[in-house]
C-alpha cells in the first residue's frame, strides 16, 4: 500500500516536473523557485528524499515547477518589470564579425532574410583611427526619439528600460524609423516568411513574434528571456563574449561565461555610448577597440556574403 | 468692407426687381461666367485624368495585396515619393489662404476673380494630401488607431489635427462666397440641367440675398479669412516638423518652418497662375481674367520666388560653410553627386528662371507667366523629392548588413502610378468643381461692375 | 466508353501502387540521440536531475522535445526507478529523487543515474548515465569574509574534500558576480575555501541585503552544488521609477501639461470659431426661410 502510494506520488512528481522548464545548467533557477520569487505555502505536504538520505516533508507549493510562462498580457508587457533597468555592454575589442549574434537573433525572432536587428558595421572614423567591427542593436534610449514621434503608442518605453513595439497597434507610418539616429529599426515590407503555425500565434510584445507585414521591428532585448532571468540570444550566441547584458540597478553584466561589475567595467575600460551629443541617453555601452589580438581584416571574409 | 455694405443695398434693389428687369450688361456677365459643359477637349481631359486614376488604383491594389514591398522604399529610404507628394499637396493647399484671405484682408481688389480658383485648388489638394498619407501607411486598416490611441506628443497627430481643421476652413471659405452665386445658378435652370439644379437647391436655396443674410455672410467670411492665415501657417510648419523633429542631416534645421511656408506660397501662386491661364482659355474668360491679372500675379510670383530663394540660400549655404561630418556627404550628394542633376534643375526651374523671366515686363504677359507657373510647380515637386530622399540615404551609421538594393532609391512603377494617379485625381476634383461651380465669383463680378458704373 | 473506363481504372491502380511502393520502399533512417544527465543539489535540500537530449543535425546539435525517458538509480529495475519524464521544447526534463529509492540511496555514497530511451519511429534507442558521489557544501559569511566547506559522504560520515573548485559569488540577474577578482577557489585539506568580499556597495535590496553563494559547477565526481546565504553587505537600493513622469516620450495619458494646454487651447479656439460659423450658416438658412420674397 505504502509502495503503491509512493510510486503514484513519484509518478505524479515526475509528471509534474516533466512539464516544467527545468533549470538550465547556467541559470540560477532551481526547481523550488517560483517565477516571482514569492511562494505561499499551500498546506499540502509532499515527502522527498534529502541529500542526507532522510525523508523530508516539503510543502507542495514550494515544489511547483516554473511552468513555461505564457506570454504576459498586453498591459503587463507595456509596463515591464519594475525595479530593473537593463543595460548592454558591447566590447569592441573582441568583435571579429562572426555574425553569430545576427544568426541567433534572426532565428529566435523568425526574421525575414535581409532583416537584421543586429547589424555588425565596419567602422573607421578617420584616416588614422582604428578600423573595427561595431555591432549595433536598438539602444533602448532613456529619451527615445522614436517613442516621442509615434502617433499611436505602438512603440513605448517600459519601466525596465526596454523600448518595445506592439505590432498589433503599429500603423506603419515609419516615423520612428526616420527619427532613430542609430538606424536600429527595420520594416516588414512584405508578408513575413514564417510558417503558418507561427504566423497564427497571437503577437507577443515580449517575444516580438510573429512579425507582421506593414509594421516596424527592432531589437527588444529579448524581453521574454530577461523576464525569466536568462540572457538574450545574441549574448549567449557570441563565441567571443562581445555582448554583456545585465541590470544596471544590480551593477552587474554578464556575457554568459564572465560576469563583471558594470560600473567598474565602464570606468576601467573607458566605456562610452554612441552619439552621446544627441541626448538620447542610450542603454548600450561600448568598450573601445583596444588591445585586439586579431586584425580587423579577419572579419572581412564573413562580410562578403551579405554585403557585396 | 464698407464697399460690400453699400453694394448690399444695390443687391436688394436688384433682387427685388422682377427677373426681366436685370440689365443686359449683367446678363452678359452672368452668361459668360456660368459653368459651361465640357467640349471635346474637356471630355478628353477628363478621360485622361480618369485613366491615370484607374492605373493608380490598380497600383494601390497591388500595394495592399503584397505590402509596401511593391514600392522601392526599403529600410534606409523608408520615406519616398509618397511623402514628398504629401508635402507637395499640403504646400499647394496653402494657395487658398494666400489668394483668398491675404488678398481680401489687404484689400487687393484685382485678386477677387481668382478667389474661387484658389479655394477649389486648396480643397482638392488637401483632400489628396490626406489620401496620399493613408496610401503611405504600411497598415492602413489600423488607421482608426490614430483617433482611438492618438498620442498628442507626436507631430503626426498635430498634422492630423491641423489638416482636418484646414480642410474644414477651406470648405467653409469655398461655400460661403458661393452662396450668392448659387442663387444666380438656380435662376438659370436650363443651363444647369435637372440634376445639377437639384444639387444647387439642396446646398443653397435658402440664400435669398437679403441684407441680413449678407451681413452675417460678410462677417463670417471676414472671420474665416482672419482664421485661415494662422491655420495655414500652422499646417505647413507642422508638416515641416515631421522632418525637423528628427536628427538627420538636411532635416535637423531650425529654418524648416519658414522655409516650407515660403515654398508653399510660391508653389500655390504658381498653381493659380497655371489654373488661371487654362480656365481663361477653356472658358473664354479673357474679359475677366485680364492681362493685368497676369501682370500682377507675375509680380507676386517673382516676389515669392525671391523670398524662397533667400530661404534656400540660408538652408544650404550655412551648412555648406561648416561642412559638418554628418552633413558633408549629404551636401556633396546634392551639389555635385548623385542628386546634382535634380537639385540644380529644381533650383533653376523653380526659382532662378522664374525670377529672370518675370523681372521683365514682357515676361509678365499671360503665356510666359503660364509657362513660368508650370516651371514653378514642376520645380517644386522635385524640390520636395530632394527634401525627403537624399537625407535618408545618409544615415549616421553606415548602411550595412542589408541587401544591395537598399542603398539606392528609384520609385517603382506602382509608386509612379499611385503618385501620378493622385495628381490626376487632384486635377480631376478641380475640373469637376469648376464644372459645377462658376470658376469666377459671379456676384462679386456683378458688384464690381456696378461699382465702376457708378 | 468501356475503353475509357478501363484506362481510367488502370491509371488509378497504377497511381495507388506507385504511392504504396514509395511508402514501403523508404524506411526513414532513424536519428541518434545523445542524452546527458546533470545532477544538482541546491542549498543542500533535495537533489535533482536535469536530463538534456540533443541530436546532431547538419553537424550542429539541436535540442529534441517530446522524448520519453525512464530514469533509474544504479540499476534499471522497477524498484530503483526515479521517474518517467518527457523532454520539453528545450529538450530538457527534470526529476527529483523520490523517497521510494531511499534504501538504495542510503546504501552507498556513490551512485549512478541511468536514463533510458526505448526508441520510436524517428530515433533509435539510447542510453545516458552519470556517476556522482554524494556531497554537500556549506557557507559561512562574517566580517566581509566568506568561507565555504565541501564535505563528501564516506560510508556514513561527512569528510572534507580537497582540490574541489568552488566559486564564491553574489547572485545577480542572469549570472553570479565573483566576490573578488579570483574566479575560482580550490578547497584545501580541510575542505575549505575562503575569500574576502571586495564588492563594496554593490546594490542589494531596499535593506541592503544581497545573496552570497558558493557553488561547484559540473564537477566530475560531485555534480553541481550550490548554497546561498543572505547577508546585509550590499548598498541599500530603492528603485526610483520615472515611468509615470509626464514627458514627451511617455504614453498618451502622460503627456506634458504645457503641451496639452497649448494644443487644446488652439484646437478649442479655432474649432470654436468654426462651429460658430456653422451656426451662423444655420442662422442664414433660417433667415432665408422666413424672409418674404
Amino acid at each position: 500500500m505504502d509502495q503503491e502510494n509512493n510510486s503514484r506520488r513519484e509518478f505524479l512528481l515526475g509528471g509534474l516536473l516533466a512539464v516544467s522548464l527545468a533549470a538550465g545548467c547556467n541559470s540560477n533557477k532551481d526547481v523550488f523557485e517560483d517565477a516571482a520569487g514569492e511562494v505561499k505555502p499551500s498546506g499540502k505536504k509532499v515527502k522527498l528524499l534529502s541529500v542526507d538520505g532522510d525523508v523530508i516533508e516539503v510543502d507542495e507549493a514550494f515544489l511547483k515547477p516554473v511552468p513555461h510562462m505564457p506570454p504576459v498580457s498586453n498591459t503587463e508587457a507595456r509596463k515591464g518589470i519594475p525595479g530593473k533597468k537593463f543595460v548592454m555592454v558591447i566590447d569592441l575589442s573582441r568583435c571579429k564579425n562572426l555574425k553569430k549574434c545576427q544568426e541567433a537573433c534572426n532565428h529566435a525572432h523568425e526574421l525575414n532574410p535581409g532583416e537584421n536587428w543586429v547589424k555588425v558595421d565596419p567602422m573607421q572614423e578617420a584616416e588614422f583611427t582604428a578600423p573595427y567591427w561595431e555591432p549595433t542593436i536598438c539602444m533602448h534610449c532613456d529619451e527615445p526619439p522614436c517613442v516621442k514621434v509615434c502617433p499611436v503608442d505602438a512603440t513605448f518605453k517600459r519601466e525596465d528600460g526596454i523600448v518595445a513595439i506592439d505590432s498589433d497597434r503599429c500603423i506603419g507610418c515609419r516615423f520612428c524609423m526616420a527619427a532613430c539616429p542609430y538606424s536600429a529599426r527595420v520594416f516588414n515590407w512584405s508578408e513575413p516568411e514564417i510558417s503558418p503555425a507561427v504566423a497564427a500565434q497571437p503577437y507577443s510584445i515580449e517575444t516580438s513574434v510573429p512579425q507582421k507585414k506593414g509594421t516596424v521591428g527592432k531589437c527588444d532585448f529579448c524581453a521574454d528571456m530577461t523576464r525569466e532571468g536568462m540572457l538574450p540570444h545574441c549574448v549567449s550566441a557570441c563565441p567571443n563574449g562581445v555582448f554583456a547584458f545585465g541590470d544596471i540597478n544590480e551593477d552587474s553584466v554578464s556575457n554568459g561565461t564572465e560576469t563583471f561589475r558594470f560600473s567598474d567595467l565602464i570606468k576601467d575600460k573607458a566605456g562610452y555610448r554612441l552619439m552621446e551629443d544627441l541626448g538620447t541617453k542610450p542603454s548600450v555601452y561600448y568598450l573601445p577597440p583596444v588591445g585586439r589580438n586579431f586584425p580587423y581584416e579577419s572579419g572581412l571574409e564573413n562580410d562578403k556574403i551579405q554585403n557585396k | 468692407m464698407e464697399n460690400s455694405i453699400l453694394t448690399a443695398k444695390e443687391k436688394i434693389i436688384i433682387t427685388l426687381k422682377p427677373k426681366k428687369a436685370i440689365s443686359a450688361g449683367d446678363d452678359k456677365i452672368i452668361n459668360d461666367l456660368l459653368p459651361q459643359q465640357f467640349g471635346k477637349a474637356g471630355k478628353l481631359w477628363v478621360g485622361i485624368l480618369l485613366a491615370f486614376c484607374l492605373v493608380g488604383l490598380f497600383g494601390y491594389y497591388r500595394q495592399l495585396r503584397y505590402g509596401l514591398v511593391v514600392t522601392s522604399m526599403r529600410d534606409y529610404v523608408s520615406w519616398g515619393i509618397y511623402i514628398s507628394n504629401f508635402v507637395f499637396f499640403v504646400a499647394i493647399s496653402l494657395v487658398g489662404s494666400l489668394i483668398t484671405a491675404v488678398f481680401r484682408l489687404a484689400g487687393v481688389r484685382w485678386g477677387s476673380p481668382l478667389t474661387r480658383i484658389a479655394e477649389i485648388i486648396a480643397v482638392a489638394a488637401i483632400v489628396f494630401a490626406s489620401l496620399i498619407i493613408i496610401v503611405d501607411m504600411g497598415s492602413p486598416e489600423r488607421f482608426y488607431n490614430l483617433f482611438t490611441h492618438g498620442r498628442i506628443q507626436s507631430p503626426i497627430i498635430w498634422d492630423v489635427i491641423v489638416i482636418t481643421t484646414y480642410f474644414f476652413i477651406s470648405m467653409l471659405l469655398l461655400y460661403y462666397p458661393l452662396l450668392p452665386d448659387i442663387k444666380i445658378l438656380l435662376r438659370y435652370k436650363e443651363r444647369s440641367g435637372e440634376r445639377l439644379h437639384k444639387f444647387y437647391s439642396f446646398i443653397g436655396s435658402f440664400w435669398k440675398g437679403t441684407p441680413d443674410q449678407f451681413k452675417l455672410s460678410d462677417k463670417a467670411i471676414n472671420i474665416l479669412c482672419i482664421t485661415i492665415i494662422p491655420v495655414a501657417f500652422t499646417i505647413h510648419t507642422v508638416t515641416s516638423w515631421l522632418f525637423a523633429t528628427t536628427y538627420r542631416p538636411g532635416w535637423d534645421s531650425t529654418n524648416f518652418g519658414a522655409y516650407f511656408i515660403a515654398g508653399a506660397f510660391l508653389v500655390g501662386a504658381g498653381a493659380v497662375v497655371v489654373a488661371m491661364f487654362v480656365f481663361r482659355k477653356a472658358y473664354h474668360l479673357e474679359k475677366y481674367i485680364t492681362d493685368n491679372h497676369f501682370e500682377k500675379m507675375g509680380r507676386i510670383v517673382v516676389l515669392l520666388s525671391l523670398l524662397y530663394l533667400y530661404f534656400n540660400v540660408n538652408e544650404f549655404l550655412t551648412p555648406f560653410f561648416k561642412m559638418k561630418e554628418s552633413e558633408a556627404a549629404y551636401l556633396n550628394g546634392l551639389f555635385t553627386g548623385d542628386f546634382a542633376l535634380v537639385f540644380w534643375f529644381a533650383i533653376s526651374s523653380g526659382m532662378i528662371l522664374p525670377i529672370l523671366i518675370l523681372l521683365f515686363k514682357k515676361g509678365r504677359k499671360p503665356l510666359p507667366v503660364f509657362i513660368v507657373g508650370i516651371m514653378v510647380v514642376v520645380g517644386a515637386w522635385f524640390k520636395r523629392y530632394l527634401i525627403v530622399t537624399p537625407t535618408l540615404l545618409h544615415p549616421f551609421l553606415p548602411m550595412h548588413d542589408v541587401p544591395a538594393s537598399y542603398h539606392h532609391y528609384f520609385p517603382s512603377w506602382e509608386e509612379w502610378a499611385i503618385t501620378l494617379g493622385s495628381l490626376a485625381g487632384c486635377m480631376l476634383i478641380i475640373t469637376i468643381l469648376a464644372r459645377i461651380f462658376p470658376i469666377i465669383p459671379i456676384q462679386e463680378t456683378l458688384d464690381e461692375q456696378h461699382e465702376t458704373v457708378k | 466508353m468501356k475503353l475509357l473506363n478501363k484506362i481510367f481504372t488502370g491509371t488509378l491502380l497504377l497511381t495507388l501502387l506507385a504511392s504504396a511502393a514509395t511508402a514501403f520502399s523508404q524506411t526513414p533512417e532513424k536519428g541518434d540521440l545523445s542524452i546527458a544527465i546533470n545532477y544538482y543539489i541546491t542549498n543542500n535540500r533535495v537533489p535533482y536531475l536535469v536530463v538534456k537530449v540533443k541530436t546532431k543535425v547538419d553537424g550542429r546539435f539541436k535540442n529534441v522535445a517530446g522524448i520519453p525517458l525512464k530514469l533509474y538509480l544504479d540499476k534499471d529495475s522497477v524498484g530503483t526507478s526515479i521517474a518517467k519524464v518527457i523532454t520539453n521544447e528545450r529538450g530538457e526534463a527534470s526529476a527529483m529523487i523520490p523517497p521510494s529509492v531511499r534504501k538504495e540511496w542510503n546504501s552507498q555514497s556513490k551512485h549512478t543515474f541511468l536514463a533510458n530511451f526505448d526508441g520510436d519511429k524517428k530515433y533509435s534507442s539510447a542510453k545516458g548515465d552519470l556517476t556522482v558521489s554524494r556531497a554537500k557544501i556549506l557557507i559561512v559569511a562574517a566580517d566581509k569574509k566568506v568561507t565555504a566547506t565541501v564535505l563528501a559522504l564516506k560510508d556514513t560520515t561527512w569528510i572534507p574534500v580537497k582540490g574541489v573548485d568552488v566559486i564564491l559569488a553574489v547572485r545577480r540577474l542572469a549570472s553570479d558576480l565573483n566576490i573578488n577578482e579570483t574566479p575560482t577557489f580550490t578547497t584545501d585539506s580541510t575542505g575549505k575555501v575562503s575569500g574576502d568580499f571586495k564588492r563594496d556597495s554593490i546594490p542589494g535590496d531596499a535593506k541592503g541585503n544581497i545573496t552570497l553563494l558558493a557553488k561547484i559547477v559540473d564537477n566530475d565526481q560531485y555534480g553541481n552544488l550550490v548554497i546561498e546565504k543572505s547577508v546585509p553587505w550590499g548598498a541599500k537600493f530603492i528603485p526610483v521609477s520615472t515611468f509615470n513622469n509626464r514627458t514627451l516620450f511617455a504614453t498618451r495619458d502622460k503627456s506634458p501639461i504645457w503641451l496639452l494646454v497649448i494644443v487644446y487651447s488652439i484646437v478649442i479656439g479655432v474649432w470654436g470659431i468654426l462651429i460658430m460659423l456653422v451656426l451662423n450658416l444655420l442662422r442664414i438658412k433660417k433667415l432665408g426661410g422666413s424672409s418674404a420674397q
